[in-house]
């Protein structure tokens, strides 16, 4: 599985969206209405699925699933 | 004061969700105490309880929601959406700044919390749901409901034990008084049935332990009563100054007239034996209402079904109501689905509607050989009878009394 369909399936699953309500390039916020208290989720959910460390700084919100994505890919590939 | 107009009931208990369902429970006089099943309570005293199994068959609430939320929010969201539809309000179409809530609870979202505390000390705290903060907290449902709602007036939550949800209504009555909102979603929700409320439950000394008699263990006013029965559900009604129903043409369900409510002040669990604190806030209720006790004509009753509980309640009614108490008729109908504690007095109030409506009085169960003999107890099942005004009493810990007067439209 590619990091953004990984990225993705763990949103889905968090949140309980649909697949098809992600859309790759439209911040969370605006898109699916993400919270801060559900980005708290959504980051530990990351981390524990890409087995990383990722902090509120990179990732919030206002980030897309693009941006998430390069953020997670350029940690793990170090 | 002036009265208000009921104009929708929300319900969620052990006897049924909906009106519907719930009336025709209730007026057969059917017990639905249970030993409890959610998860293994054997090794506690009492492990009985009114509980809700099909919750989810009448969800509109989402998963994503539900995830973040404790039963008892889910509980009052779904008796909300009840008593709004009952009371033929979208209320999307209503000012929301004109709208209000207050609701009753007494001990909390523990579900929620027990579990997530669990995963604190286990996995630490990376375990723990952020949702935690806000999910087990007893004004969470009234932060919910006003969430869903998109509720801007004025919201409050009550917590003052079993007696929380009559307090909410009647303070709804106040605000709505002061003139400046259209409308008040107003009662209590309550989730007990849990290991840890369980527990506290069982630690304060009030519960039956007749477990291998689910069905009769509640006995209020009864001989041989043990004590009373937990329960977990909702009771939310639809509060409107009086005129407004009629200016949008809807149904009005009964007014809510007069409120008294008083403390005993002397004892960290046990009112006082004399009941006069009580008598003095069913005093203020009556005048506040502008009527005197000879015009009610139904009450009901707390009925704790422990001693000083029951036989206090009955001094204060005596009391008040003199040589005509042998005649009014007196029920306590918590007694075949449990209490639902800070719900509970919500819960009286939306059976006395239905039985306004329905002139018949919801009967006290297993009251089998009453305790104290010569009063008119309606037992078994309902019982014909018109009830014009009637007094709802309920009851907190250590003498938190909340009294409410009802008026059939």
């Amino acid at each position: 599985m590619d990091t953004k369909t990984k990225v993705k399936d763990v949103l889905v699953n968090l949140l309980k969206v649909k697949p098809e309500e992600l859309k790759d390039d439209v911040k969370l916020c605006d898109g699916i209405g993400v919270d801060s208290t559900e980005m708290v989720e959504a980051l530990i959910a990351l981390e524990k699925a890409f087995n990383t460390k990722l902090s509120s700084n990179e990732i919030g919100k206002f980030s897309t699933i693009n941006e998430i994505e390069k953020v997670i890919q350029s940690k793990i590939s170090k | 004061m002036e009265k208000v107009a009921v104009t929708g009931l929300g319900i969620v208990a052990p006897s049924g969700i909906g009106r519907r369902q719930f009336w025709a429970n209730i007026k057969s006089g059917r017990s639905f105490i249970k030993k409890i099943t959610r998860f293994d309570a054997s090794k506690y005293p009492s492990h009985i309880a009114g509980q809700i199994d099909d919750l989810e068959k009448y969800s509109h609430v989402s998963e994503r929601l539900l995830k973040k939320i404790d039963a008892f929010s889910h509980m009052a969201l779904i008796a909300s959406e009840l008593a709004l539809q009952d009371a033929g309000i979208d209320i999307k179409k209503e000012n929301p700044n004109l709208v209000g809530i207050f609701l009753g609870n007494a001990i909390g979202g523990w579900l929620y919390a027990e579990t997530e505390l669990r995963d604190l000390y286990i996995e630490g705290r990376d375990g723990v749901s952020p949702y935690m903060a806000s999910a087990w907290f007893p004004a969470a449902p009234q932060g919910q409901v006003s969430i869903y709602y998109g509720i801007k007036g004025f919201s409050k939550t009550i917590v003052a034990d079993r007696a929380s949800s009559l307090g909410a209504i009647g303070y709804a009555r106040k605000t709505l008084n002061k003139g400046k909102l259209n409308m008040i979603l107003a009662g209590g929700m309550e989730a007990p049935v849990t290991p840890y409320a369980l527990l506290c439950c069982n630690t304060y000394g009030g519960l039956s332990t007749d477990n291998a008699h689910p069905e009769s263990a509640y006995r209020p006013f009864d001989k041989n009563r043990r004590g009373f029965v937990i329960a977990e559900g909702a009771g939310i009604v639809v509060m409107e100054p009086k005129e407004r129903p009629l200016e949008r043409g809807a149904n009005i369900l009964a007014y809510i007239c007069g409120y008294g409510t008083s403390c005993d002040g002397q004892n960290r669990i046990n009112p006082d034996p004399q009941g006069r604190q009580l008598a003095r806030a069913i005093k203020m209720a009556l005048t506040d209402a502008g009527i005197t006790a000879d015009e009610i004509d139904y009450i009901s009753l707390d009925g704790l079904a422990v001693d000083i509980w029951d036989n206090s309640e009955l001094k204060a009614i005596k009391n008040i109501f003199g040589k005509r108490v042998k005649d009014i008729p007196i029920s306590c109908p918590k007694s075949m689905f449990g209490n639902l504690l800070g719900a509970s007095g919500a819960v009286d109030l939306i059976i006395t509607i239905l039985a306004m409506e329905n002139d018949l009085v919801a009967p006290t169960i297993n009251l089998d050989t009453p305790a104290c003999p010569g009063l008119n107890y309606i037992i078994k099942e309902a019982k014909e009878h018109k009830i014009n005004k009637a007094l709802i009493i309920s009851r907190g810990r250590g003498g938190i009394n909340s009294v409410l007067v009802v008026e059939k439209v």
